[in-house]
């Protein structure tokens, strides 16, 4: 879990270019000024970077980033992801 | 009354580099941009012409085409040097025209490859506001708070030309004050350069690259794929001088013809050509004598080249006119090049110097009896200078510069 927020951290700050001063667990998307179309790029690029199976259809700007780490955690778990080669 | 537009700002992203500047001490220097190019490696051609590093900066990277990118600095510049600050002006009465061949086909690209390798699941949201070629404009107004008209124009590698004479239309009409025009393209891609490949388009001297694009030489033998951003600020004469604004060069006059000849070959007598220099001379009242310079076309294909030549030959017996093709430096950077170039003759003007034509050695008997410039800049008065630009579906645009 820690492992994927710390990255959704610097995923939301390279890529979303979010401050990351501004950015805790409860901090939703909206808050964070994503739009609904950034809110689904999102899940594509974790999608790709964890390979993992997030259904895009449920991303909304309500979640915060603890929700949508607790998500990709819960798929990981699930799966047997292979990190090293999964995080870019 | 005299309310020509006038030139009052531009902006360059090119082969040349980020910037004004950069690109006119390449393009002075003959200095060529062609590069074997990694991302071409298993094309038939392997060379390009690339911006050379993407233009540093903030704000919503993640949502934009490599072409979008190249416009907003063009644009950021082309402001700067025209003393505007977007907090300052009418918003509405600002209009925005870009020319674009092909939009961000890059994003549609590199979007489709995915989705033909993993499916629909992992396709990005951002592919149709990334690739619809009207984004380009979009997003520029958006950029800036732009509220007035905003467009794009697609002529092919007229395309950013043709944007320049749009803008002089709305600006005459009283649509806006003051106008952003130019073009963008960023189709130095696989499926690009392999289609113009197909097409017998492209030079085929990858193993020479730097010595690969040259205009108006005997042994050229195609052109070199480019990318980049040109951006004019236009202005009504009148709106220009109200804020005391540096006038660089006028836009005096356009034209514009088809050649309902052919889908991509020229005219071969270059009649369209001829048409459309005829017109841009009539509106600005000047004869063909008039004419100190011509920044041509010169894609370094063998036929463009040589209709081109013959047209100049034709046009202009009595004085003839200087010739250059940036062309030999920076590729053809598709439908950004009619905006590049009009900048570029633009600077000849302000510059009294026109830039030679990168890699020409000798003529062929058909690009011979011009008076193209070569091997190094020559400083001469230009008071009158035309711009060609030409595109696949028959397009011929011709813009006319006058010193202010």
């Amino acid at each position: 879990m820690d492992r994927v927020y710390d990255h959704l951290v610097t995923l939301l700050s390279d890529k979303f270019e979010v401050d990351p001063e501004r950015i805790t667990p409860d901090t939703t998307l909206d808050t964070l000024e994503l739009d609904s179309l950034a809110v689904v790029e999102l899940y594509v690029t974790l999608q790709e970077q964890w390979q993992i199976p997030l259904d895009d259809s449920t991303a909304s700007g309500e979640l915060t980033v603890a929700d949508v780490a607790r998500t990709v955690t819960t798929l990981l778990d699930a799966g047997e992801p292979a990190p090293g080669q999964a995080v870019q | 009354m005299n309310d020509e537009v006038a030139v009052t700002g531009i902006g360059l992203v090119t082969p040349g580099g980020i910037g004004v500047k950069s690109t006119w001490e390449t393009v002075c220097a003959a200095r060529p941009t062609a590069h074997t190019d990694p991302l071409l490696s298993d094309m038939p051609v392997t060379m390009s012409c690339r911006v050379p590093a993407l233009p540093a900066g903030r704000g919503r990277l993640w949502r934009f085409d490599r072409g979008t990118r190249f416009l907003l600095t063009a644009a950021r510049e082309a402001l700067d040097s025209a003393g505007l600050d977007p907090a300052e002006w009418d918003p509405a009465r600002v209009a925005v025209v870009v020319g674009t061949a092909a939009g961000g086909i890059d994003t549609l690209e590199a979007q489709h490859h995915k989705f033909l390798t993993t499916g629909p699941t992992s396709l990005s949201p951002l592919t149709m506001p990334a690739f619809l070629p009207n984004m380009t404009a979009g997003h520029l107004a958006l950029d800036l708070g732009i509220t007035g008209p905003s467009l794009q124009t697609s002529t092919a590698c007229a395309s950013g030309a043709t944007a320049l004479i749009t803008a002089c239309l709305l600006l005459k009409a009283g649509a806006c004050d003051i106008a952003l025009a130019g073009g963008t393209d960023a189709m130095v891609t696989p499926l690009c350069s392999a289609a113009f490949a197909k097409m017998g388009a492209l030079s085929k001297r990858s193993h020479d690259a730097s010595r690969a694009s040259r205009p108006f030489d005997k042994d050229r033998d195609g052109f070199v794929l480019g990318e980049g951003a040109g951006v004019l600020v236009l202005e009504r004469g009148s709106h220009a001088a109200a804020r005391a604004a540096h006038t660089l060069a006028r836009l005096a006059g356009h034209g514009t013809t088809s050649d309902a000849h052919h889908p991509t070959a020229p005219h071969p007598e270059g009649a369209g050509l001829r048409a459309a220099t005829r017109a841009a001379l009539a509106h600005v009242g000047a004869a063909p004598e008039d004419v100190d310079h011509i920044n041509a076309h010169g894609t370094s294909t063998p036929l463009n080249d040589s209709v081109e030549a013959t047209v100049i030959r034709g046009l202009y017996p009595r004085r003839p006119p200087s010739v250059t093709s940036a062309k030999g430096a920076l590729g053809h950077t598709m439908g950004a090049a009619g905006a590049i170039e009009a900048a570029l003759t633009v600077l000849t003007i302000a510059h009294a110097t026109t830039p030679p034509t990168a890699n020409f050695s000798a003529p062929d008997a058909t690009t011979d009896g011009i008076d193209l410039i070569t091997t190094a800049a020559r400083p001469h008065p230009v008071r009158l200078a035309l711009s060609h630009s030409l595109g696949f579906g028959g397009h011929n645009t011709v813009l006319a510069f006058t010193a202010p």
